[in-house]
């Protein structure tokens, strides 16, 4: 007769805890995001594309913005490399359930914790957290660097001037949000290369588009596409007029980034992994 | 434990696994067998609660899959399928799969020794090659030292130094009291491994039997016999109501075991110069049950040509 090995699935944990919790959900996925490559030059391009180019943009028009000719608000320079920066929150948030599906992963990753609701609420939390944080360093970052040579031309922007504090913490707000948006394509659609140009062209080309559209009906279709609702709220002074209030739009874009996730939600649940 | 009731899978039309009921016991080896497209696959993600039944239900250790609290500790898998990110390091996808189930890190070392892949460890699974793969998968299934494990054709891409140590792992794990369940569509592995069977084919029950009772009731056996006089040995036995093939001087006997054979044809005063019990092997008789149930069959060319015809 032989002793069957004890069912006791504490047995090697000695004497800590009983159950693996959210946080160990938690951890796994970060340990996940961050051991291959992508992330990290993802993350890197976010921050290069992002400061970098609100930089380059700043000491290249300043002296335009600083003449009379200029008929643009200084504002609207300071996070401008936000607008490339989007692409590499939509990247990342796609690749983090895609690429999941595109190597088999995803069936080491519900093997371990088969509760998918808690997959999902972690790699949310990471991901948002990562871009949230990535998003506000890169404006702070791109802040510095323009706002350098528009204080060279006398028209300097101060952290406390109206808006600039709120755009900085608002380009994280934005960019984690985008993650999500995309976060949610990728588990309707689950191949990498249709949820990424999916998410691409909602925000860039059918965002710009839509302000095309005629009549009020046309305008209010464009401002509430969620690129348009949602990016309000990373500028001090938005370029286009049109958009909405930025708290307002943000709440719109929220709700919407909301409305797809718990749509993708729905469909991951009972799905064959 | 693994106790499946009515397990029932369709993919649209296609019936997967259809009303499949065994029970995986501790302790013992069972081989999982079928041909091509039987269903094992399917059946084995069903376990692992990665597919949804669409009847009937299986159970580990007495509950769900999904409902253990830290499932890598109760049950250890080993899937058909490459579950691993290319780019990331054979350390890093156990890292990260020890951390999600409380395992500690110090077993994470002594799993990549087990399965020998402690050199590469650090290499990127990308470039590992199929049986490199095939070895961390096993490494991913015994991470938790789970009572309860799951290899779904484990030997497939190994070479024969890795077969022998799965088959020797497979009964080891048995051997300290596990639920091993391991599927293959070689017979001739699963006889040197498995105490138990579940044949499978189109996704229906064959058999679920011990290994012993497979051959008994599924090897074909006969008694070969020779004699310099093979003519009057064939009368005589014929007479008994034998049923006796005659190949040349050599005579295939059914209906009686060589102990009597022998005897008979010595009380007749009649001389042997062979008497042994050939069976057919447990290939071919693996080949006989599940002939019905084979989906995906090569045809040979000359069938072809006369099916054209
Ligand atoms: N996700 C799926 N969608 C549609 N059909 C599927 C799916 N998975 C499996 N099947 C079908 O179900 C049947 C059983 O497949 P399964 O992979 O379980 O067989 P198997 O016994 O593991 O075969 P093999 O020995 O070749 O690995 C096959 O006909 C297969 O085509
Ligand atoms: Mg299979």
């Amino acid at each position: 007769m032989i002793d069957t090995v004890a069912l006791d699935p504490d047995r090697h944990v000695p004497g800590v805890r009983r159950h693996p919790r959210a946080a160990d959900t938690l951890h796994a996925e970060w340990l996940k995001f961050w051991s291959v490559r992508s992330t990290g030059w993802s993350t890197a391009m976010l921050f290069v594309l992002g400061a970098g180019l609100t930089t380059l943009v700043c000491a290249t028009s300043a002296a335009w913005l600083a003449s009379g000719e200029a008929d643009e608000s200084p504002a609207s320079f300071i996070t401008w490399g936000l607008f490339f920066a989007q692409i590499t929150a939509l990247a990342l948030g796609t690749l983090i359930v895609t690429s999941e599906y595109g190597t088999g992963m995803i069936r080491a990753t519900l093997s371990a914790t088969p509760r998918r609701g808690a997959v999902l609420a972690a790699k949310a939390v990471v991901l948002t957290g990562t871009l949230f944080v990535a998003g506000v360093v890169t404006a702070f970052a791109g802040y510095l660097g323009g706002n350098w040579f528009l204080d060279r031309e006398g028209i300097g922007i101060a952290l406390t001037d109206d808006g600039v504090l709120r755009s900085m913490l608002g380009s994280g707000l934005y960019l984690a949000g985008l993650g999500l948006f995309a976060m949610a394509i990728g588990l309707l659609v689950r191949h990498t290369a249709a949820a990424l140009s999916i998410g691409l062209a909602l925000v860039f080309v059918v965002g710009n588009m839509a302000f095309l559209l005629p009549g009020t009906w046309g305008e209010w279709v464009a401002k509430l596409l969620p690129g348009n609702a949602g990016s309000g709220v990373a500028t001090p002074v938005p370029f286009n007029p049109e958009l909405l209030a930025p708290w307002t739009g943000f709440a719109v874009f929220t709700a919407e980034v909301a409305a797809l996730l718990l749509t993708g939600w729905l469909v991951f649940r009972h799905r064959d992994a | 434990m693994i106790v499946a009731r009515g397990l029932t899978k369709t993919f649209g039309a296609k019936v997967a696994v259809d009303d499949l009921s065994f029970t995986v016991e501790p302790g013992r080896v069972t081989g999982f067998l079928g041909p091509n497209g039987a269903g094992k696959s399917t059946t084995m993600r069903m376990v692992v609660g990665l597919d949804r039944p669409t009847a009937g239900s299986v159970t580990v250790n007495g509950h769900s899959y999904a409902s253990s609290p830290a499932p890598l500790r109760e049950v250890g898998a080993l899937l058909e399928a490459r579950a691993l990110h290319p780019g990331r390091t054979a350390r890093n996808h156990l890292r990260w799969l020890a951390a999600s189930n409380g395992i500690p890190r110090t077993r994470i070392d002594e799993v990549l020794d087990l399965v020998g892949l402690d050199a590469v460890a650090d290499q990127r699974v990308g470039r590992f090659s199929l049986g490199m793969g095939q070895r961390l998968g096993i490494a991913v299934a015994l991470l938790g030292e789970p009572p309860v494990v799951v290899l779904d054709e484990p030997v497939n891409g190994l070479d024969p130094e890795g077969i022998r140590w799965v088959r020797t792992l497979a009964r080891e794990l048995a051997g300290q009291g596990r639920t091993v369940l391991v599927s293959s569509h070689l017979m001739s592995e699963m006889a040197l491994t498995a105490d138990h069977l579940v044949v499978v084919g189109r996704g229906r029950m064959l058999a679920d039997c011990s290994m012993a009772q497979f051959i008994a009731d599924h090897a074909a056996s006969y008694v070969r016999v020779r004699s310099p006089r093979p003519g009057d040995v064939e009368a005589l036995l014929r007479g008994r109501g034998l049923d006796v093939d005659r190949h040349g001087d050599e005579l295939q006997v059914q209906g009686m075991d060589a102990a009597g054979i022998g005897d008979l044809v010595g009380r007749a005063g009649l001389h042997l110069h062979e008497l042994t019990l050939v069976r057919s092997s447990l290939e071919d008789a693996f080949m006989t049950l599940t002939a019905d149930s084979v989906e995906y069959a090569a045809h040979p060319a000359a069938q072809e040509a006369q099916a054209v015809r």
